[in-house]
């Protein structure tokens, strides 16, 4: 409670603060707007009139902000589009109104400014940020996508990842459950890998981010606060992303963070508060089916087995089943009585957090002069989960800093900082998760007459409620992102650009379960204490080369090096024995049972290359190239070479549709080139032993075969791309082709276990990624009051495994309770296994097809043939955002989806299997067979059978989903509002996050991939995983 | 200003060679196989690191005692556990997919890799070792011939020794992966001969001292039970007699006390050898499957039945085993957590040479009522004044209950297991695991086990 007292009274601070100090610095403002309105009176200033009309229909467009650039002199336009204004010659009138493009006039000696804005779309002048540099959308020719952070500013969620999900084509994110402070998944254009990474390369200000290495399931991208960022550009293509060579197979996330701009300083404060609930829940069994569905399952037992009818014939009771069952029932109850129904307890309620939100507040300056300029911000977040003992907090700073030295020489650097702390939870395998508190019994009070939770053996498992008294689990980061660079002009075209940067991660985690916990029961405790630290430094140092020939020859080029080196550093030490429960470190530990330490490095060593040339404004071209080195790279293929090449034609700059109104935009472009994937583990080129120690003797053993041979894995791909403008850019959109081919797979091949061996890693193997973009925006109604807008992203990618080792047609699934396995021309994990046929109406028997036309039946698991059932990859999957503004209102609606994947559903074993065991079951379990006849897909209730319980795809069903993402409604202040509170900018929004969901998914949420399974190949697996939280929050952010 | 240029370029080329020799980095966690090899002290570690393998969980650290528990319940123990692996033994009933089934066999031949490494490279181990290093690692891999044939393949009493297939044999360490490493099954007989080999030939070769590893009396033990699974009674008389003989000669007795000789932190002197367990190196699986929550195990998931109870004449100190708990009957053989898995007692030894004593009409080191009495005394049971087979097979199934012994005496005497309205006879199939189905996917050469599909 204290705890909870303090976080509260911290954010009271920072509020009072920041609150404290825009005071301060309005005060500021005033005196400076005065001064400079006293300076004005003297200056020669005239009357300017005019009239704006709308591009799109030549209407008059009132409401027009029209202000004189670096004051607040301004006016607004009537309702018959017209406006006066005062104005210097030497003034610059600037004409904003949402959805237009802003203009900017210099008045000049002119009394009268008519104005015609346009309609404000994408447009080929779009800066676009690429790998050691920057274009503008026009000039590419290859495939990236981007959002600007400014999309996702008020998005609830902890990272940025999450935040990205639906607004990119072909960008597929997945966060693997509702725990705050996981992974989450992103696949750029499928799967490239089967034992390899498949993340994409995370580079944000020059700097390849430390991603992995993390403690448990850390995310190590969590710790940035995305509304630092400017924006994100995903590359998707080979010509995009070639210049990252070995490691850009996966695609490349750029992200760069905001700087300053010269001009008068802006202050931004926003708070934002909302509440969090799960998604969905499941229906489980109350006390009297609970009790109904296990005596039935015992009573079968005893029918079956014994032949006796221990309910009808009390002679049978003695010894039978029932009679287990009942005493079963009576451990279970505690001290209430199961006969009379005393007790109903709904455990999956007692799972989640009632108290579930999220809070964020953050500060922001930026502003400048001719020779600095700057960026600097503060924030605080934090996210109370919707599962119990689960938070996350994240306390971020930033300072970036820019400084012309001289006309020809730049210099700056980028600082950032954060603090995250994550109560963390166990992962959806452990008996603490709060999920698995549904297996235990409806029958069972959660605690005992002295107010004690209970534990077994009245629980059927452990209660994990006790973790929540008696265990605690705090993981804290401290991160840091700086780099500083110099940029000298050598000549008028050519710049030496020299980079350092350094990401440090330092992470420790504190465990401690008391000795009422599962973990620390017979030892008095139980603690574990992990530290990590990560220093990643990375150098840039690269030329480029930009002039136009000619006046048509348009050459841009760039070259340089780069080196990137890791170091891992972990220590653990784990203990138990503890005097008391209060005492919570370890060196209150009596007996230190473990502990161990160790240090693992990578390096790169790369040199790169890239020219554009552009003729007459039509005719693109790009050229790149990368040299990658690195020390995970086997003795015989230390270096890799990358090449890319692209080209672009810009037909609508051709005489013949120059200037057509209604195909304002036709380009074509087409890339090929190759990438690579050098995620494969650090050393898997060496024959290693590792230790091996017994009775605390050291020893050797062997743990892995060497190949010397062992290198990246290599992408071709191509991409075909047309983009279009129709109706003066009113709809703008984008098509993509690509075939995206990975040869020398990574591929832990299954060897035979007598070998002493599991897995091989070896370069074999083929896998194709192919499929399209599209990307639609459209400019519905561009009126004086009301705007819509609608983006469009859709991608299919279909994945298909072409070849594995030799002679290998497959790697089956490798465990009894998932299906997931790898096939030739089949997608990577699909579902593998026995189909399941449903119930034998004679007899109740769960049944399995017996050959693979399903014409068959066995009720024998071992006979059952094995077949594809089902795929967790996604056939389709995209985002339809609507943007509205209406007056000052604006609303913002982004439903994203994902359509033809399937679930597996793996706790079904345990709380879907006609009542196996004593785990409580799902609801839908009661409509088990019962009497010879019945029709239904639920087999007879069995004690201990497993009749029907083992993996099969009984247990999988369609995980398609359509979600209502993320909607926003605001309301900005007018400029009249404003400047009576002689502020810039109010607004006002509510913002809802995963506020409706339509799926036939039978389990809690269909975005889910049960974390400690989650790997390239299990996919799709839900097990006791936590839903996805729905949050509604409310917002404002001020502007002065 | 070309100056600068030809500078900055030739600043990158520089920085770029001397950064070069960072893509040379070594693993600090591991070293190279040429190094493993190469010395003395290095080849004795691996040998300590076949001991690590045959440690595991899935081995001797208690998962091959409970299979045969699991397989050999007969309505006397009972499996109320959630897990479906041990279920599914238990139930007769198991998929080709166990876990544990493909975990053990998979574990069991890494023993055997790191012991055929060990074989591969005695040459630089010191003379004077020599001898050891060869006998503990030929220990190591007989026993897991062994115990692979017992589990994996039908009883060698089921006949048919020389089509019946075992197990593959694997006699040289992998280095690389080639047509070599596809195996196929050996016969049992085969097997079985080479478990002799093996095991004969480390027996000659180790010594009676050698703190709690690999000794001369438990390689005759563990021959012993081989030669009582082929029905040579003779050869497991002897070699019985022999561990007796070493063990006793080197400080080893019974313990006075019965439930004395379990949950130890160190060997007993009753103890031949067992799996060395601590707070460090805790897995032992019976603790976890056997024991409850408040000795720090799972939640008690095989119980004892009132037919097992049955079977104890009263005032058997064997009794005290038993204790009430979470509903249920329990043992306390396997109750504290941190101690040491039994893998031979020599009370085993007693009722071994009194057996094939009896079988052979012999009285070779005791007569087999001495051997039998020496039990029943210690229990505070009246000592017999005749013995016949019924009560010598009696007393050994109630002294080593619940200790790994269950299905693999069934197997030998022909026995049945019975579980509810369903018996097992000896060679039922559903009594043998089936090769497991990621070795079948992953070796096209392996014939699964009759009863499992393929």
């Amino acid at each position: 409670m204290i705890f909870l007292f303090n976080k509260l009274c911290l954010v009271n601070f920072i509020l009072n603060q920041t609150i404290y100090h825009m005071r301060k610095v309005l005060l500021l403002v005033f005196v400076f707007v005065g001064m400079l309105l006293h300076h004005e009176a003297w200056s020669q200033q005239r009357q300017i009139s005019g009239k704006v009309i709308s591009g799109e229909d030549n209407d008059p467009l009132p409401g027009v902000n029209v202000v004189i650039k670096g004051t607040t002199r301004g006016a607004i336009t009537d309702l018959d589009g017209n406006y006066t204004i005062q104005a210097d010659q030497n003034e610059t009138i600037v004409f904003s109104f949402v959805g237009f493009t802003t203009q900017e006039v210099v008045v000049g000696n002119r009394g009268t400014i008519d104005i015609t804005l346009s309609p404000d779309s994408k447009t080929l002048g779009e800066v676009v940020v690429v790998g050691y540099g920057s274009t503008t959308k026009g000039d590419l020719t290859g495939n990236i996508a981007s959002v600007k952070g400014e999309a996702l500013s008020t998005v609830p969620v902890p990272n940025f990842q999450e935040a990205l999900q639906g607004r990119m084509a072909g960008v597929f994110v997945e966060s693997s459950s509702g725990k705050l402070g996981e992974g989450v998944k992103i696949r750029v254009r499928g799967t490239t890998s089967i034992s390899g990474g498949n993340d994409p390369l995370y580079v944000i200000d020059g700097i390849p981010m430390t991603t992995s290495g993390g403690i448990g399931y850390y995310n190590p991208l969590a710790d940035i606060n995305f509304n630092d960022v400017e924006s994100f550009e995903v590359l998707k293509d080979a010509s995009a992303a070639a210049i990252y060579g070995a490691r850009a197979a996966n695609g490349v996330v750029l992200i760069t963070t905001k700087s300053g701009a010269k001009g008068k300083t802006k202050f931004n404060v926003g708070i934002q508060r909302g509440v969090s609930s799960p998604t969905r829940l499941r229906e489980f069994l109350n006390t009297s089916e609970y009790v109904e569905l296990m005596r039935e399952a015992g009573y079968n037992y005893d029918r079956l087995n014994f032949g006796t009818d221990p309910i009808n014939n009390p002679s049978d009771y003695p010894g039978s089943e029932l009679e287990f069952v009942d005493s079963r029932l009576d451990r279970y109850s505690g001290w209430a009585d199961w006969r009379t129904g005393e007790v109903d307890t709904d455990w999956q309620r007692e799972a989640f957090n009632p108290g579930a939100g999220t809070l964020n507040v953050n500060f922001s300056a930026s502003g400048g002069d001719d020779k600095t300029r700057f960026f600097f911000s503060g924030a605080y977040d934090k996210q109370d989960g919707i599962l119990i003992r689960n938070d996350f907090e994240r306390i971020s700073g930033r300072l970036n800093l820019d400084h012309t030295v001289s006309s020809k020489f730049l210099i700056g650097a980028n600082f950032g900082l954060s603090r995250t702390q994550n109560n963390r939870l166990a992962d959806d395998n452990q008996f603490n998760n709060p999920i698995q508190l549904v297996a235990l019994a409806p029958i069972t009070p959660i605690r005992d007459l002295n107010g004690q939770l209970y534990d077994r053996p009245t629980t059927t498992y452990y209660n994990n409620l006790i973790d929540s008294e008696n265990a605690q689990w705090l993981n804290t980061s401290f991160r840091n992102i700086t780099n500083i660079f110099g940029e000298y002009k050598l000549l008028e075209d050519l710049k030496f650009r020299s980079e350092f940067g350094v990401d440090i991660m330092n992470q420790n985690e504190e465990q401690f379960f008391g000795s009422r916990t599962n973990l620390g029961l017979s030892t008095n405790g139980y603690a574990r204490s992990r530290w990590t630290r990560i220093f990643n430094y990375n150098t840039n140092n690269y030329f480029s080369y930009n002039k136009v020939f000619n006046s048509v020859h348009n050459f841009e080029a760039i070259a340089g090096m780069s080196f990137q080196k890791s170091d891992r550093y972990f220590t653990f030490v784990e203990g138990q024995e503890f005097p008391l429960d209060e005492l919570r470190t370890l060196q209150s530990a009596a007996e230190i049972t473990g502990g161990a330490s160790n240090i693992t490095n990578f390096s790169f060593l790369s040199y790169f290359s890239r020219v554009n040339y552009k003729y007459a404004e039509k005719y693109l071209a790009t050229l790149s190239a990368r040299v990658d080195g690195s020390s995970r790279f086997g003795e015989n293929n230390k270096y890799g070479f990358f090449p890319a090449a692209s080209v672009g034609w810009i037909v609508s700059e051709e005489s013949f549709l120059k200037g057509n109104d209604q195909l304002s935009l036709l380009k074509f472009r087409a890339s090929y080139g190759l990438t690579g994937n050098a995620e494969i583990g650090d050393f898997d080129h060496l024959g290693l032993y590792g230790s091996a120690s017994y009775a605390l003797i050291p020893g050797l053993r062997p743990t892995q075969i060497p190949n010397p041979n062992l290198t990246w894995e290599r992408t071709a791909q191509l991409n075909f791309g047309l983009e279009f403008a129709l109706f003066r850019d009113r709809i703008t959109g984008e098509f993509d082709f690509y075939d995206k081919n990975t040869t020398d797979l990574l591929l832990n091949v299954p060897i035979p276990a007598t070998s002493g061996f599991n897995i091989q890693r070896q370069n074999i193997g083929r896998m194709q990624n192919y499929g399209f973009e599209i990307v639609l925006n459209s400019v519905n109604v561009a009126k004086q009051n009301f705007t819509w807008n609608t983006s469009v992203n859709f991608a299919r990618n279909i994945n298909r495994v072409r070849e594995l080792a030799p002679g290998q047609t497959s790697i089956p699934p490798s465990s009894s309770r998932f299906l997931n396995g790898v096939f030739i021309d089949q997608s990577i994990g699909v579902f593998y296994g026995p189909a399941y046929a449903g119930v034998d109406p004679a007899n109740g028997d769960a049944l399995y097809y017996a050959n693979a036309e399903r014409t068959e039946t066995t009720n024998d698991y071992n006979e059952a043939e094995r077949m594809f059932v089902g795929d967790p990859n996604p056939k389709f999957f995209g985002g339809i955002t609507n943007n509205f503004t209406f007056k000052n209102f604006d609303l913002s609606v982004m439903f994203q989806g994902v359509y033809g994947n399937d679930i597996f559903d793996g706790g079904g074993g345990f709380f879907a299997a006609n009542g196996d065991w004593f785990d409580n079951s799902t609801r839908d379990q009661m409509r088990r067979w019962q009497n010879p006849g019945d029709i239904t897909d639920i087999p007879q209730a069995r004690l201990g059978e497993c009749n029907g319980c083992n993996a099969s795809s009984r247990y999988i069903s369609d995980g398609s989903y359509l979600r209502l993402r993320t909607l926003t409604f605001g309301y900005t202040l007018t400029s009249s509002q404003l400047e009576k509170l002689k502020l810039t900018s109010v607004r006002i929004f509510f913002t809802g996050q995963n506020l409706l969901t339509f799926t036939n998914y039978r389990g809690w949420d269909p975005e889910v991939n049960a974390d400690y399974l989650a790997d390239n190949i299990f996919q799709g697996n839900d097990f006791y995983s936590a839903p996805q939280a729905r949050i509604f929050s409310l917002g404002l952010n001020v502007g002065f | 200003m070309k100056k600068f240029i030809k500078i900055g370029i030739l600043g990158i080329l520089l920085v770029g060679s001397s950064c070069h020799e960072q893509l040379f980095i070594s693993p600090q966690q591991s070293i190279d196989q040429e190094l493993a090899l190469n010395s003395d002290a290095n080849v004795k570690s691996v040998l300590i690191g076949a001991y690590a393998e045959i440690r595991s969980a899935a081995l001797y650290g208690g998962r091959i005692q409970l299979f045969s528990e699991m397989l050999g319940a007969n309505s006397e123990v009972r499996w109320e556990g959630t897990f479906n692996q041990p279920r599914e033994m238990y139930n007769k009933q198991i998929f080709v997919n166990n876990s544990y089934v493909e975990a053990t066999w998979a574990a069991a031949y890494r023993g055997i890799n790191v012991a055929n490494n060990v074989l591969s490279a005695l040459d630089v181990v010191n003379e004077a070792d020599r001898g050891r290093v060869e006998g503990e690692a030929l220990f190591i891999r007989g026993s897991m011939l062994f115990e692979l044939v017992k589990l994996y393949a039908q009883p060698y009493v089921a006949g048919n020794t020389s089509t019946n297939l075992g197990v593959p044999i694997i006699l040289t360490p992998t280095r690389e992966i080639n047509d070599d490493s596809y195996v196929s099954r050996n016969t049992i007989q085969e097997v079985y001969q080479q478990i002799l080999n093996d095991l004969n030939r480390a027996e000659s070769l180790l010594p009676a001292v050698n703190s709690f590893l690999a000794r001369n009396y438990v390689v005759a033990a563990q021959l012993s039970r081989v030669y009582l699974q082929m029905e040579r009674f003779a050869d497991a008389r002897d070699a019985a007699n022999r561990a007796i003989i070493e063990a006793t000669a080197n400080g080893k007795s019974l313990v006075p006390v019965y439930m004395n000789a379990f949950n130890n932190e160190v060997d007993s002197q009753e103890d031949l050898f067992t799996i060395q367990v601590n707070p460090q190196d805790p897995a032992n699986d019976m603790f976890t499957f056997y024991s409850l929550p408040q000795f720090g195990a799972r939640g008690g998931d095989v119980s004892i039945q009132a037919p097992h109870l049955a079977l104890y004449e009263s005032g058997d100190q064997r009794l005290n085993q038993f204790f009430f708990d979470a509903g249920e009957q329990r043992t306390a053989k396997w109750r504290d957590q941190f101690r040491n898995v039994k893998v031979f007692r020599l009370a085993e030894m007693y009722l071994t040479r009194a057996e094939a004593n009896f079988r052979e009409g012999t009285s070779v080191g005791a007569t087999p009522l001495e051997d039998v009495n020496r039990i029943r005394l210690r229990v505070s049971l009246p000592a017999l004044t005749s013995v016949n087979i019924a009560q010598i097979l009696q007393e050994r199934k109630l002294e080593l209950a619940h200790e790994g012994h269950a299905i693999h005496d069934v197997k030998r005497i022909r026995g049945t297991v019975t579980e509810g309205n369903n018996s097992f006879t000896f060679n039922d199939p559903r009594m043998v695991f089936p090769i497991p189905q990621r070795e079948i996917d992953a070796n096209s050469n392996l014939e699964q086990n009759e009863g499992y599909g393929g």
